[in-house]
């Protein structure tokens, strides 16, 4: 389990780049869910932290393909495959995740 | 060389011919003039949300005027910070949620920050604001974008608002006009072969209106003499007895702008705001000419025809209105588009006479040598 950030420091609506290897992307969405992926637009290296956050779902800063937090799956070109989804834990008001163990698609 | 003749006293010297076509002079003045004053650059309205865009020519500069995702104008230069490319070729389009340049990808959002790009992440001591777009002072103000790309922009209530206090005596009289509550009724778009220096010319005198425009004269009666608005500080032209309103025919105007004074019924005001702004009001509307100099031989003018709001949104029949300062506009610029062959004669080599009607024009002319010498240099 890693630690992330505060869960205050991480108001509705953004985003945490967590510098883990590979990066991940810690989502808070305006419903107040807390979401977990890799960070690593699957088409190009961009930051999905830097993305667009709508509902469930980041599109990519660089070429608009959209990511849906709670699968990892991808919505149109030019990314196709997937990303991984992380477990998200909230403790002692501190964001904690648990990288996936699955390998990277 | 020969000195030139002196002037009989009635007459005063224009600038040479080569201030109109010397493409060394229009560099310096895109320098020293257009990228250093106070530049009105888009109506507020056409910015209507967060990443509405217009890009405009000012100077030698293409400037990208935006909103902010809380609603106030900004502008940035059109070059992307990554290897240059113009961000956005288009005259004016609505960015759904930043400037992405379509070259390598690097994505700016409504602050110019740079928010994305590829392989940002691996390259954690590039900042963002440092590298995010280069910004253009912005003042919004009558309802229009204004920028200036100075990098110390002069002082907005001395250059741009001192205009109005010369021409008008006080910045009220403008104020009574409300024109950044008035709506747009008609824009049109003339591109003038002509330097811009003969546009303002043109507009500051009247010597050419009862010759040129027969309709304007018919209106306005008192500039058959020759003497523009303008000659006078805070006169405005008195329409003539038998007309109803400002329009081709004198027919009836549309509804008064109801802030104006009575002494500002039935009578036709110009500003001349330097370098690239004419506004004229009347009792029912307001025209704003802006001027985009383009090339020392070709100035594209908008010209805006606004109107009480409810004028517009009633769609209200505007078109004597409009017709007749857009036969003034195509009168005049077909006396600029005359007039600007015959800069590189010899024959006007040292440039041509001001009559005494016109001997205001000289101080424009003074103004524009001033500003060319500011800073020292060779004035071209
Ligand atoms: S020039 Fe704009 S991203 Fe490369
Ligand atoms: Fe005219």
């Amino acid at each position: 389990m890693i630690p992330v950030c505060p869960l205050r420091s991480l108001p509705r609506g953004e985003a945490f780049r967590l510098d883990a290897d590979p990066p991940i992307a810690v989502f808070h969405t305006e419903d107040g869910e807390i979401y977990a992926i890799d960070d690593t637009c699957t088409h190009q290296d961009a930051s999905l932290a830097d993305g667009w956050l709508e509902g469930c779902e980041v599109e990519c800063p660089l070429h608009a393909s959209r990511f849906d937090l709670r699968t990892g799956k991808v919505d149109s070109p030019p990314a196709k495959l997937p990303v991984r989804t992380h477990t998200v834990v909230v403790e002692a008001d501190t964001i904690y995740v648990i990288p996936s163990q699955e390998p990277r698609p | 060389m020969s000195l030139p003749p002196s002037l009989p006293p009635s007459l005063v010297a224009t600038l040479p011919g080569a201030y109109y076509t010397d493409p060394g002079v229009f560099a310096r003045e895109c320098e020293r003039v257009f990228e250093s004053m106070w530049f009105c650059a888009v109506r507020a309205s056409d910015l209507p949300k967060p990443g509405a865009f217009r890009t405009v020519q000012v100077g030698r500069e293409s400037i990208l005027v935006t909103r902010a995702r809380d609603g106030s104008a900004r502008a940035f230069y059109n070059v992307c910070r990554h290897r240059g490319a113009r961000l956005r070729t288009e005259e004016s389009g609505e960015a759904r949620r930043a400037f992405q340049c379509p070259y390598h990808a690097w994505t700016y959002d409504f602050d110019g920050r740079l928010v994305a790009a590829p392989n940002l992440t691996k390259m954690p001591d590039l900042d963002r604001v440092e590298y995010g777009l280069v910004n253009v002072a912005v003042r919004e103000w009558l309802g229009y974008v204004w920028v200036c790309l100075a990098e110390e922009p002069p002082s907005f209530e001395e250059d741009v608002l001192g205009e109005v206090r010369t021409r008008l005596g006080d910045v009220a009289s403008l104020d009574n006009y409300d024109v950044a509550g008035l709506a747009l009724g008609r824009r049109i778009r003339y591109d003038v072969a002509a330097n811009w220096k003969l546009i303002v010319e043109n507009f500051m005198e009247c010597y050419h209106c009862a010759t040129i425009h027969p309709e304007l004269t018919e209106v306005l009666p008192e500039f058959a003499g020759g003497y523009a608005a303008q000659y006078y500080v805070g006169h405005g032209a008195l329409f003539g007895e038998e007309i109803r309103g400002f329009t081709v025919d004198g027919s009836e105007g549309l509804d008064r702008i109801p802030g104006i004074r009575e002494d500002q019924d039935r009578r036709y005001y110009a500003i001349t705001i330097k370098p690239q702004v004419f506004v004229n009001m009347v009792p029912d509307h307001v025209i704003v000419h802006r001027m985009f100099p383009l090339a020392v031989d070709r100035t594209v003018v908008e010209c805006d025809w606004l109107y009480l709001p409810e004028v517009v949104e009633a769609g209200r029949d505007v078109s004597r209105s409009v017709e007749l300062f857009h036969r003034v506009n195509e009168q005049d610029f077909d006396a600029c588009e005359r007039t600007q062959p015959s800069m590189s004669s010899r024959t006007y080599a040292r440039g041509g006479v001001l009559v005494p009607s016109e001997h205001h024009i000289g101080l424009f002319h003074d103004w524009v040598r001033g500003r060319l010498s500011e800073g020292g240099g060779d004035a071209g």
